[in-house]
């Protein structure tokens, strides 16, 4: 799917061209999926989005995932106060509401780009790493391999890097592609609110412009609808990808 | 005395996240780049129009003054008057507009509960045979779909083309645009209620106390309704806590795709027309109420479970 997008998106068409003859066009054998508003191509625009969108989600959720990954587990294996404390602000941060706070933070600056929403996205997107690491640590911190590894004198940071973590990246890698289908919509959703960035490039904007030519141009809204089902539903299974392909139990057989 | 400290803890923990939040709405419109005056005013202003504006948003005070009146204001509920419409307060616009949003999720919540848990119950019992196994798809479908690509759709199939429910923008919608936007808002959720109830219904069905009552000889439905779903509740609440959010982005999308009136309406508004002390008070305010809800959902659960409340 995103070898297609891209195929499509390195091509010829362009986002920005716009053909006002064309306006509200239904699909035909040279507009695969018609056009929208003031005769953007939309097959052009939606591949192109879908990259922008899938980029951004990738990478934040990448992020999320080396940060958040030894945090838990340093936690779960410190106890005490240190794994009280991470425990509650994952509580905290996973019940902030990240909409709310992108909305301002994307109202004060002038022209919004992918950074400041990337920026805003990662402030909460650890925390769902961080806590299932930590759940991961509780069950495995008592196993006689890791007890093994620290009776032969392996220090903190060698138990937790060479024994500890290997283990947690299959179960918490699981979580990297809902989080990223989560922020794909989340983005698309700004966007389609009105808060997206400047160049009006994103899955969002094209079910905006949907929406208000409903009842002109439906094949607008069914393409934006589409876009948006699809980009989450391949991100989650591209998630699921991951566990067998890192998980070491597995990888033996 | 515990449960004196447990709900302060609560309301506690609730005051430090719109704390948080409060801070760092208040950091985004001071630190980032952009001048909060030119934005209000736009490019051309004069030097004198902006010493105007920044005077009356308190913008030429340090920070820590700044922030120090914020902080009381949220404490008094006086976040400074609307930009655009001078004489109107901006907490006084936002108490006007909590009302739709605050109907919207409820009517959705109530709505969700229902369905998910019916179809729960549909899915667990022995009434619908083999095709049980649709309501399980079916659920699972639904929550892996965002609101964001089938609401749209569904809006367009059944306002402009069966003409069933009203258009949206339609300011004579009433009743029944309400109860269709929350119908959409509800689905997700009831997907989600409906997965998570059958999971702990199935988790029941091997408890004893279930057969129990069966051997005494009530019926099916009345072992279900009366002996499981009571204490499969704790999950079906948790569930709804957790969804809140998703819940709170998507009142904004839906009031934005009908043309509702709401906070979320409010707050777009005001991020066009640059009304800093207004978006100030809306998205605090609309945090509030999602972590005051949360923590009510919480609070709930422990009610009923008594396992949970250690």
């Amino acid at each position: 799917m995103l070898a297609v997008t891209t195929a499509v998106a390195s091509g010829s068409r362009s986002p920005t061209h716009l053909d006002p003859d064309l306006s509200w066009a239904p699909p035909s054998s040279a507009w695969p999926l018609g056009c929208g508003e003031a005769g953007v191509d939309l097959l052009a625009l939606v591949a192109h989005a879908t990259q922008r969108g899938v980029v951004l989600a990738a990478s934040v959720a990448l992020v999320g995932f080396v940060v958040g990954c030894p945090l838990g587990a340093v936690a779960g294996l410190a106890r005490g106060g240190l794994e009280r404390a991470v425990s509650r602000a994952c509580d905290l941060v996973q019940a902030f509401p990240t909409f709310l706070l992108a909305l301002v933070v994307l109202s004060a600056v002038r022209t919004p780009t992918r950074s400041h929403l990337a920026a805003v996205f990662l402030l909460t997107a650890w925390a769902p790493f961080t806590r299932l690491a930590l759940a991961q640590t509780r069950v495995l911190r008592d196993a006689a391999f890791i007890e093994a590894a620290r009776a032969l004198g392996g220090g903190r940071a060698r138990v937790v890097l060479r024994h500890l973590l290997p283990n947690l990246l299959g179960v918490v890698a699981v979580q990297l592609g809902s989080t990223a289908a989560a922020i794909v919509v989340s983005e698309a959703a700004l966007a389609f609110v009105g808060f997206g960035t400047r160049d009006g490039i994103s899955l969002g904007s094209v079910l905006d412009q949907g929406v208000s030519a409903m009842l002109r141009a439906p094949h607008v809204l069914f393409v934006g609808a589409a876009g948006v089902f699809l980009t989450s539903v391949a991100l989650m299974i591209a998630g699921r990808a991951f566990d067998p392909s890192i998980a070491p139990g597995r990888r033996g057989h | 005395m515990r449960r004196f400290a447990r709900v302060a803890g609560r309301i506690g923990e609730a005051a430090l996240v719109v704390l948080a939040l409060a801070t760092l709405v208040f950091l985004a419109l001071r630190i980032l780049p952009g001048d909060p005056a030119a934005l209000v005013l736009g490019d051309q202003a004069s030097e004198a129009e902006r010493a105007v504006i920044n005077a009356k948003l308190h913008l030429d005070e340090p920070m820590w003054m700044q922030y120090a009146r914020f902080v009381g204001g949220l404490a008094t509920l006086d976040l400074g008057e609307s930009v655009r419409r001078p004489g109107v307060s901006a907490v006084a616009r936002v108490l006007d507009a909590i009302g739709p949003t605050a109907s919207l999720a409820a009517v959705a919540v109530v709505l969700g509960a229902i369905l998910g848990v019916g179809a729960s119950v549909l899915g667990a019992g022995p009434w619908l045979g083999s095709r049980r196994g649709w309501i399980d798809r079916a659920a699972t479908a639904l929550a892996a779909t965002p609101l964001l690509a089938f609401a749209p759709v569904l809006t367009f199939a059944l306002a402009a083309r069966l003409r069933v429910v009203p258009l949206p923008g339609d300011p004579e919608a009433g009743a029944a645009g309400l109860l269709f936007a929350s119908g959409l808002l509800s689905l997700p959720l009831a997907a989600h209620v409906a997965r998570v109830s059958r999971a702990a219904l199935d988790d029941l069905g091997r408890a004893q106390f279930l057969g129990v009552a069966r051997a005494k000889g009530a019926s099916y439905a009345r072992v279900l309704w009366m002996h499981a779903l009571p204490a499969a509740i704790g999950p079906i609440v948790t569930v709804l806590g957790t969804q809140l959010g998703a819940l709170l982005g998507g009142a904004v999308v839906l009031e934005r795709l009908f043309e509702r009136r709401g906070l979320g309406t409010l707050i777009l508004e005001a991020y066009a027309s640059r009304d800093l002390p207004v978006l100030e008070a809306a998205v605090v305010f609309s945090g509030a109420l999602f972590v005051g809800a949360q923590q009510l959902a919480a609070a709930a659960h422990a009610a009923v479970d008594p396992r949970v409340r250690s």
